[in-house]
């Protein structure tokens, strides 16, 4: 397995956790042998002194084992969680290193799961595999070399029962392996439902659903039931099969023992420690069964880990040579993008578009035309399959990332929003600055107002992402973050879309006045939010069919004039 | 008599091995939700009787199995060597004794598949109502409870109470039955002895009591740690955009080693308590093994008993530590599911919404006059958002409601389709009081469409067809077609058959929006409602969206919530909510004339344009 590179640090550890326990198991194992040394030498014999004595050693052997057990659980620990760590370090690590399409590809949900379900699985299949195996193991063979120093004829028992149990437990594990997979797909399907009613509660009594709702959650939670019940069904044959099995063996021994103490062969003591031996014997067959499945369960996650730990991001780091001329222009050079999962249908073509310096610039079109694709180039979130981007005249792949998203910055459609003050969530843009810097990107943001009728104003804390606040909140948060940063580019990809309009506008209007000479992008819906950029660029299905002044495109732009009549439409008089 | 194998059906319980110590929560009315838990428990209550029956039966023959077993190994022990006589009685001791382990196999078999037949079918009973009364629930309920919370009650806490009844009852009958039996059995043989083994029976309850006060600390602090670390990963994964874009990602990385770190050391710590307790366990009963065995020894030397007595003992004793070890852990688990029953009772005991119509109008009957008069609502007591707030609307009217954020626009639909309960004054349809009509009529007279679009697991077909079971094809597609939802639906790949994953996140903001639309087309109410419906398509989708909106809202009652002026523009009655009431209301050439609050808010959509 390639994680196990991840144990070499911890090696003595991983050695030192079953030595110890060797320690443990074999007091263990002496157990039966002195206790038999009492009945047969000590009892038989007419030795108390014997008893006494033998009696003395035991409680040695047993504290003796009990301090290894200790000790082993311990090392075992110190492993198990060293090599956890280090490996959900690198998974995190690799993870904010990805590229978009490959997060896109994984998708969030999966890769949350990865780095806290997966790795908590396969630490506890270390633990479990430094402890349990060994110990197991050793229990196991212990117990049958044991018996085989007892009587050689004990061994045929052994012979005859293993295989059968093995059996048993092998067809039992085949048939219930994929029983278990049909419980976790129809659990699965139970809390799908269980979380579309809980989320859409609105619409399911809007449309008065609720008596489809509980027949689509009976038939979920049927199919779960009846899974559930093969599968227990099934399993609870297991431990009576097993159990009937080792019970007759037992039999087998007491017999056999008896014929040998007859003829003298042998000693009453060890025939019964014989059946403690061997009830350890096949006791061990059925853990080590549950260990294979709890491996077969944690390979899983190693495989669900070791792919993302594999996959190395597209996107890299330039070699950072370039400075470029620090002033906020753009370019973009015979673009043609696609996104890599799509099935190939480029979402931009032949895209050509130059940004001056402290333009203001907008970006229009209907969904799907690529306005958020085109911008997400700009910080090099996808990389086009043709084409350059040029960025302070120089191309983006030469820069450092972190140089380059340092000049750039973009307020999403959908703000993210994380569990710290507000205070601190806006510092995320710069680090650094000062109360008096945040505050003021807050005014320019239009949020200081509500953020100061917070019960604690700026150090109220953000809980749930931000559910406590509206989205046009969350919006103006964002875009406070996004003005402290001080970018060159200053990019809103359609992130005023929850403002009422008098608050869009003053927006504008303290961007406008506050960060002249950053060059801004805005992708927005209405043409009122964009009709005094500088310049307008229309996109139509991937294409550019427009870029002019307001004026000028309605000359010209055929699309453009579609949008504008669709929201001036009436209102002709007024202007 | 060998121990028990451990049960393979148990599942690990979130949290590990130790979950039952680290959730052990106390439950606030335990006595209260154990009958109410019980009585779940009862309806099957064949199923367990039979259990407990089978239940007695396997402890007894645990019970006899050692004593038979002592009798065969005197068989040979006796006369020091000489027993050719007994051969016979140990042939027929041990047949006796196959005869029993047999059956107590047998048994077990029945046990297995009656408690998991009784836990399947309480826990399936349990969750079927409970979705039952979710589905009930006011939205109140919802818009004023965590949705995760809401869904653990149905996945950890129903979870938890499966897996008590499959194993913590069994073993909890068993284990009393065992140890009583044993003791009982025990004292027959020689008292003095039993006393002896029963002194390890009270040091590993009174060393296990300690330690698992002891890890529970532990293993606290650990689940605590491993919550941050998680809450700090889903938000950096989730977030990741905003990470890259404001290149967070070392810093998220640092915060997260050291949490790691942090989780180690404590993961470390909590590990050596867990598995310190498994030897010093196994070091108390192995203890009270040499105590059996030196003393037993003594007292055989002294010919009080017999050998087989000491080989008994020994399986006795063994016998009853492992049912009190377990009792104690069982403890824990039982604790943690009446806590877990209690939240789901809970939610189950929510007054669900109430429906006192009696009115026998139905939504075919409904035309669409709706009038509120003089309505008072507040989500919280002492924040009203609507005082004194009066509209009437005529049938087939097209009203536009426009006002700031937080001014009551959303809270006008939430009270006309009975989301939530006016505080003060009524509201009509038809000049029937809302409060009157039976809900179901009143909602499927109204058809809503939401800002946040709620799509279902289905094919798109079966999306648009919720508002109408019994639509056919070719009324889905014309109603796709009206909501201009038609032309990217036959793009996709299978068209309408396209099955949409959880939550439609495989279609845009914008497509969602409008097979919702679609929806509410298909459901053909007699009022419509539309709240900020358009705000996340483009302007060139909504144009033609409002193009079929118009044709549907002929004959209709709309309510439209939009900040967009061109969207309500040609309303045949603009409402500016302010200040919880109607400010203005008229038509817009006559508020642009008025010069109030509407001709601010037109103001500064076009002001903004000037600069």
């Amino acid at each position: 397995m390639k994680l196990a590179k991840y144990i070499k640090p911890y090696m003595m550890f991983v050695l030192l956790a079953p030595l110890s326990m060797v320690g443990e198991v074999m007091m263990d194992l002496l157990q039966p042998k002195l206790m038999s040394k009492i009945v047969d030498d000590g009892v038989l014999g007419n030795d108390m002194e014997l008893i006494i004595r033998t009696g003395v050693i035991m409680l040695v052997t047993v504290i003796f084992g009990g301090m290894c057990g200790s000790a082993s659980a311990f090392f075992a620990g110190c492993a198990s969680q060293g090599f956890s760590r280090d490996v959900r370090n690198d998974l995190f690590r690799r993870v904010m290193g990805l590229s978009f399409q490959q997060t896109d590809r994984f998708t969030t949900g999966s890769l949350v799961t990865r780095i806290t379900a997966d790795i908590t699985a396969i630490q506890q299949m270390a633990d479990f595999l430094i402890r349990g195996f060994v110990r197991n193991i050793i229990m196991f063979t212990g117990g049958i070399i044991m018996m085989l120093t007892l009587a050689k004829s004990f061994g045929t028992i052994i012979a005859v029962a293993l295989p059968i149990e093995a059996v048993i437990v092998v067809l039992i594990m085949k048939n219930a392996n994929p029983l278990y997979a049909i419980v976790a797909r129809r659990l699965d399907s139970v809390n799908s439902v269980m979380q579309e009613n809980v989320t859409g509660a609105r619409v399911v009594k809007a449309y008065v659903r609720e008596k489809h709702e509980e027949q689509r959650f009976g038939e979920a939670n049927m199919g779960l039931t009846e899974a559930n019940l093969k599968v227990q069904q099934l399993m609870a044959l297991l431990s009576p099969l097993l159990m009937v099995i080792m019970n007759f063996s037992v039999i087998a021994v007491i017999y056999i023992g008896g014929w040998q103490v007859q003829a003298k062969e042998m000693q009453v003591g060890e025939v019964m420690a014989a059946v403690t031996y061997l009830t350890q014997v096949l006791h061990g067959i059925m853990m080590l069964a549950m260990m294979f499945q709890t491996m077969a369960r944690a390979s899983a996650s190693a495989k669900r880990v070791l792919e993302v730990l594999e996959t190395q991001p597209v996107i890299t780091d330039g070699s950072g040579a370039t400075a470029g001329n620090g002033r906020g222009t753009v370019s973009l050079r015979g673009i043609t993008f696609a996104y890599p999962a799509s099935s190939g249908e480029p979402v931009l073509s032949d895209i050509d578009l130059d940004i001056g310096a402290g333009e203001n610039i907008a970006i229009l079109g209907s969904t799907g035309s690529g306005k958020t694709s085109l911008v997400n180039l700009i910080p090099r979130f996808y990389d086009p399959d043709e084409g350059e981007v040029f960025v302070d005249g120089c191309n983006v792949k030469d820069f450092k990332l972190s140089d380059l998203r340092q000049r750039v910055g973009i307020v999403m459609q959908k703000s993210e929003l994380y569990s710290a003050s507000v205070k601190d969530n806006i510092r995320w843009g710069d680090e650094n600055a000062s109360e008096e810097d945040i505050v003021n990107a807050a005014r320019i943001a239009q949020a200081d107002e509500f953020i100061r009728r917070m019960p604690d104003g700026y150090d109220s804390m953000i809980a749930e992402k931000g559910a406590s606040l509206s989205g046009g909140q969350k919006q103006r948060m964002s875009i406070a973050r996004a003005v402290l940063k001080k970018p060159e580019i200053l990019i809103f990809d359609d992130s005023t879309s929850a403002l009422d309009l008098g608050t869009e506008a003053a927006l504008r209007n303290a961007l406008h006045e506050q960060l002249k000479g950053t060059t801004v992008i805005t992708i927005a819906q209405r043409i009122a939010s964009v009709k005094s950029c500088d310049r307008i660029v229309v996109l139509d299905h991937g294409r550019i069919v427009g870029c002019d002044t307001h004026e000028n495109l309605l000359g010209s732009c055929e699309v453009y004039k579609d949008i504008y009549s669709s929201q001036i439409k009436t209102n002709g008089g007024e202007d | 008599m060998p121990p028990m194998p451990p049960d393979p059906n148990r599942k690990p319980a979130p949290g590990g091995r130790h979950a039952g110590l680290i959730n052990a929560e106390k439950p606030k009315n335990a006595r209260e939700t154990l009958g109410k838990l019980l009585r779940y428990i009862g309806r099957s209550r064949y199923l367990f009787f039979g259990l407990m029956g089978v239940m007695l039966m396997i402890t007894v023959l645990n019970l006899a199995a050692p004593y038979i077993q002592q009798i065969a190994i005197d068989c040979i022990t006796l006369d020091g060597g000489r027993l050719s006589a007994d051969t016979d009685k140990l042939v027929r001791t041990l047949i006796l004794l196959g005869g029993v382990y047999l059956l107590n196999s047998l048994f077990s078999y029945f046990q297995g598949l009656f408690s998991a037949k009784l836990s399947q079918r309480t826990v399936s009973t349990m969750r079927r109502d409970l979705f039952g009364d979710l589905v009930k629930l006011p939205i109140k309920y919802f818009d004023t409870h965590r949705h995760g919370d809401i869904m653990s009650r149905m996945t950890n806490d129903v979870e938890n109470i499966s897996n008590t009844i499959s194993q913590s009852i069994g073993s909890l009958i068993s284990g009393v039955l065992t140890v009583t039996g044993s003791v009982i059995i025990m004292l027959t043989y020689s008292p003095l002895l039993t006393l002896i083994s029963l002194s390890t029976v009270v040091l590993t309850i009174l060393v296990s009591s300690k330690m698992t006060k002891f890890m529970r600390r532990y293993f606290l602090a650990q689940q605590i740690i491993l919550g941050k670390l998680n809450s700090h990963v889903e938000e950096m994964v989730t977030g990741y955009r905003t990470v890259v874009s404001y290149s967070k990602e070392q810093a998220a990385v640092e915060q997260f080693n050291e949490m790691s770190d942090e989780l180690r050391k404590t993961g470390i710590r909590a590990q050596i308590c867990g598995g310190v307790m498994g030897p010093l366990m196994n070091c108390i009963s192995n203890f009270g093994f040499v105590m059996i065995a030196a003393f037993g020894g003594w007292f055989s030397f002294k010919g009080w008993i017999t050998v087989g007595t000491i080989q008994a003992f020994i399986l006795y004793s063994k016998q009853f530590s492992r049912p009190i070890n377990e009792i104690a852990n069982q403890y824990a688990n039982i604790q943690t599911a009446i806590a877990g029953a209690e939240r789901i009772f809970e939610v189950m005991e929510t007054p669900p919404e109430t429906d006192s119509g009696s009115s026998p109008l139905t939504a075919d009957d409904v035309r669409g006059d709706i009038c509120f008069e003089n309505i008072d609502f507040g989500y919280e007591p002492d924040k009203p958002v609507l005082k004194g707030f009066s509209l009437d609307i005529k049938r087939g009217q097209k009203i536009a409601i426009v006002g700031a954020t937080g001014s009551g626009k959303t809270t006008v639909v939430n009270l006309l389709t009975r989301f939530y309960e006016t505080d003060g004054g009524r509201i009509t349809v038809d000049g029937t009081d809302i409060t009157d009509i039976r809900k179901d009529e009143l909602r499927r007279s109204v058809a809503i469409v939401l800002q946040d679009t709620v799509l279902f697991k289905g094919s798109i077909e079966e999306n648009i067809r919720y508002g109408s079971e019994d639509a056919s094809d070719h009324a889905v597609r014309r109603a796709a077609m009206h909501a201009n939802a038609d032309e990217f639906i036959r793009h996709l790949p299978e068209g309408y058959k396209t099955q949409l994953s959880e939550g439609g996140s495989n279609l845009s903001q914008g497509q969602r929006q409008l097979l919702s639309i679609a929806r509410a087309v298909l459901a053909d109410p007699k009022i419509l409602i539309l709240d900020e419906a358009t705000s996340s398509v483009d302007t060139r989708t909504e144009m033609n969206i409002q193009s079929a909106m118009v044709a549907l809202m002929k004959n209709r009652t709309s309510l439209i919530i939009a900040h967009r002026l061109s969207t309500i523009r040609d309303a045949d009655i603009i409402v500016v909510i302010d200040g919880g009431k109607v400010a203005e209301s008229g038509r817009h050439e006559d508020l642009i004339a008025l010069r109030g609050c509407y001709y601010d808010l037109y103001q500064t959509q076009f002001a903004g344009n000037k600069t």
